[in-house]
């Protein structure tokens, strides 16, 4: 029986080795756009499209409205604690700091996960389970072109979309409690854009990218995996979900130690 | 368009060397002929397919196409080679969230240079020729069996094959539906070639098609080849 220190490494090793396959596919699915035909371009573009239907239009509704109530509750407990303190002024970098860099990427991500994460991982392993897979590389078609690439950049698109959206709306909601709180709204506008900057834009592309990469790939990666069993479809699915979470919060983190 | 090799190598399919229950086989279709492959579910001839066209390893031995091993192609050669020889997996193979006219359509999308208007004229001409013209435009849910094969066959060929390797292609169909596909994927005698090479597997094949192929093979339990009388 190995020993703890040996098994704790075959485990490490086990995920790097993972990582790196991951990675490989990435960077596959990125380089498979190379060599895209002119209508197959075409026809990925119609994929993205209907992946950013599914994705952004969709999902706009949920992360709205989850984004007003975490930010309704966080303003409003903000004035009401920093009030006692007497530095409301503070609001406006706990609404930028908190809520635009760090949970509104981060919320819009979780739902992106939850909601598309999920349909990617499941609907790439019934294709595979169902011989479509198999039937597409048999006509000679690169199913990196067809199904990666149009749900990367389907992924990508609408975390930016979502993102500035979500921020959008927790501002705005953020100015309601601020208000129900005895705060004057054009008091509130002014410090929150005081804390505004140029940073946070180029933050937010940066995330958008890069948790849209991460939901993107990672669930095309784990439905294309599974073999020809429809019992693995529900695993494919729960285990990209949970990789993408990981993923999103590890990238977060990430963020936040090269600024 | 087309996917017609250059006919610098006239056997457009050998298997060598390749076990069918466990036995080694080697055996040459030679270029315009009509070869049907008969066996028992796990002789494991419905695999064929798969290893001509490198998805997957035969257990042994090697399968070459004009020629050429797929498994020893790199991954972008080895899907220009694929888009050369036709296929028609067991079932249908088609995507089931695309229409019958996008699924014959995609594999032109994705590995012809043709202008997109020009792959839909060709697509339009296959789907009637194949007499699906009245149902393209729904999804292969919505169709019946046999329009779900006739269409697969019209994809099958959609790069003009010289080899078509077709797996359990008449199941559940007349024998007259059968022998009408038959003809017409292996096409007529043109000015530019004879017909297309077709290699049929199956557990068995309709007594019609038996009649029209020039070489029928089966692989018996004792995993030997043996050949039939046919045509």
């Amino acid at each position: 029986m190995p020993d703890p220190l040996s098994r704790l490494g075959s485990d490490v090793a086990r995920r790097l080795s993972h990582l790196g396959a991951l990675a490989r596919f990435g960077f596959g699915a990125a380089r498979a756009a190379t060599s895209l035909t002119h209508a197959g371009r075409a026809v990925a573009f119609r994929v993205a499209v209907n992946q950013i239907r599914f994705t952004a239009v969709h999902a706009i509704g949920l992360v709205m409205l989850l984004s007003g109530i975490l930010s309704f509750l966080v303003i409003s407990q903000a004035v009401r604690q920093l009030g006692r303190l007497g530095v409301t002024d503070l609001i406006g970098t706990l609404m930028v700091v908190a809520i635009v860099r760090e949970l509104g990427p981060l919320l819009t991500a979780l739902v992106v996960a939850g909601r598309s994460g999920t349909a990617i991982a499941a609907e790439l392993a019934t294709n595979t389970v169902l011989g479509e897979i198999r039937a597409l590389e048999a006509m000679g078609i690169d199913s990196r072109q067809y199904l990666v690439l149009p749900r990367f950049a389907a992924a990508v698109t609408s975390l930016f979309v979502l993102i500035v959206a979500c921020d959008t709306v927790a501002i705005g909601t953020g100015y309601i409690a601020a208000a129900m709180n005895g705060m004057s709204g054009s008091r509130y506008f002014e410090i929150v854009l005081q804390s505004l900057g140029a940073t946070d834009v180029w933050l937010t592309a940066g995330k958008a990218a890069a948790f849209g990469a991460i939901l993107g790939i990672v669930p095309s990666y784990y439905g294309l995996a599974v073999r020809r069993a429809p019992t693995e479809i529900p695993i494919a699915a729960s285990r990209a979900t949970v990789a993408c979470i990981v993923g999103v919060f590890m990238c977060s983190a990430l963020f936040v130690v090269l600024r | 368009m087309t996917g017609r090799p250059s006919v610098a190598h006239p056997t457009p399919l050998v298997l060598e060397g390749v076990p069918f229950e466990g036995t080694p086989v080697t055996l040459e279709v030679r270029a315009h002929q009509t070869v049907a492959l008969l066996g028992d579910e796990d002789a494991g001839v419905g695999r064929l397919g798969g290893w001509a066209l490198g998805l997957e390893s035969p257990p042994a031995g090697r399968v070459l196409v004009f020629g050429e091993s797929a498994l020893d192609l790199p991954p972008q050669e080895r899907l220009a080679f694929r888009r050369r020889v036709g296929y028609l997996p067991a079932g249908d193979g088609l995507l089931h969230n695309l229409t019958l006219r996008d699924n014959v359509a995609l594999p032109l999308r994705f590995g012809s240079t043709a202008a997109p208007r020009a792959i839909d004229g060709r697509v339009g001409v296959m789907l009637a020729a194949v007499r699906v013209a009245h149902v393209a435009d729904l999804r292969p849910a919505q169709v019946n069996e046999e329009e779900r094969r006739r269409a697969a066959l019209a994809r099958a060929i959609a790069f003009d094959p010289a080899l078509l390797l077709l797996e359990q292609p008449f199941d559940g169909l007349t024998p007259r539906t059968a022998s009408e596909l038959l003809e017409f994927v292996r096409g007529g005698e043109t000015s530019e070639g004879g017909r297309r090479t077709v290699v049929i597997t199956a557990q068995d094949i309709p007594a019609v098609i038996h009649r029209r192929v020039e070489r029928v093979y089966r692989v018996t339990r004792a995993g030997t080849l043996v050949a039939e009388p046919a045509g």
